[in-house]
């Protein structure tokens, strides 16, 4: 006669299938919850609007560019000024390393590093182009008018706010120091401060690629 | 664009290792400044006038927060308030 219930065998089959469901229970609620911040941190993003606006600025060739130049492609966009004492060389590589990271996955949407100064008095576009080249070989440099830098730096809600001059009339420009991912719809998706690293931004950035679906038409 | 053109990557280098060598040296004076008279000429002639200041008033931030780092927040004595 057997014993009641189910053989061993059958009772650790049992016990392995109740166990892999709840950890694919788990998995999947994890995963949703990911999403779910992901989309409440973007529809946030899409309240601020960030850099909605459209900016009017010249490249260091002298040509005209505006947002729509770079709609279809992902940026990432940085705003200092020449003259900077530390933090925007510091910014400028990491920003160099972190494309150059992306861009050995050939898999991926090309992204472009952008530019833009604070302090267009200064950075004329042979200012721009002599400071640019330091860095990454594709990064755009962008200056304008005053007023059609300040629209650009108001357009992100970057803080702008030159220093006295001294005796030399030199000055620095203090600014939030931000890096700003641009979709290719023209929409800010995040922002990174200083303490990021160039491999935490490839990450972020890799994330948002794969998370990026075109705004319907 | 008026004035002096901004320094390039070479210099900008060259007086990051001054301010270095200027700090390093009151670091380990406990911030006498009078040992480090040669260093902190050498800091002030490599670096444009406006980032001398800019690199001092930073020193004192980074020595303010390691203050608050180890000692901890003393809000300030006011006189004559509660």
């Amino acid at each position: 006669p057997e014993a009641p219930g189910l053989p061993l065998r059958q009772r650790l089959a049992v016990a392995g299938a109740v166990a892999a469901a709840a950890a694919a229970g788990w998995l999947y609620l994890r995963q949703q919850k990911e999403r779910q911040r992901r989309s409440r941190r973007l529809r946030d993003l899409r309240a601020l609007a960030l850099g909605r606006g459209d900016f009017q600025l010249r490249d260091t060739a002298g040509a005209a560019r505006s947002k729509a130049d770079f709609l279809g492609r992902w940026v990432l966009l940085y705003f200092g000024f020449t003259h900077c004492p530390d933090v925007c060389p510091e910014e400028l590589e990491k920003l160099g390393r972190a494309v150059e990271l992306l861009e050995r996955d050939a898999a991926l949407p090309p992204l472009q590093p952008l530019f833009v100064t604070v302090d267009p008095e200064r950075d004329d576009a042979a200012a721009l182009a002599r400071y640019l080249r330091d860095f990454h070989p594709r990064l755009v440099g962008l200056t304008g008018t005053p007023e059609q830098v300040r629209a650009a730096a108001a357009a992100f809600r970057v803080y702008v706010s030159a220093g006295p001059r001294d005796a030399d009339g030199d000055y620095v420009v203090d600014h939030s120091v931000l890096t700003f991912l641009v979709d290719p719809d023209g929409l800010c998706r995040d922002c990174y401060g200083r303490s990021r690293t160039a491999e935490e931004l490839a990450r972020s950035v890799r994330a948002h690629m794969d998370a990026y679906e075109p705004l319907p038409p | 664009a008026a004035g002096m053109a901004a320094p390039t990557m070479e210099e900008r280098k060259a007086c990051w290792g001054a301010r270095d060598e200027f700090w390093q040296c009151m670091d380990s004076h406990g911030d006498d400044a009078a040992k480090c008279e040669k260093l902190r000429r050498a800091f002030e002639s490599r670096c444009p006038q406006q980032w001398v200041k800019h690199f001092d008033k930073r020193r004192d931030f980074l020595k303010y927060k390691k203050k608050l780092e180890t000692e901890g927040y003393r809000p300030p004595e006011a006189a004559g308030k509660s």
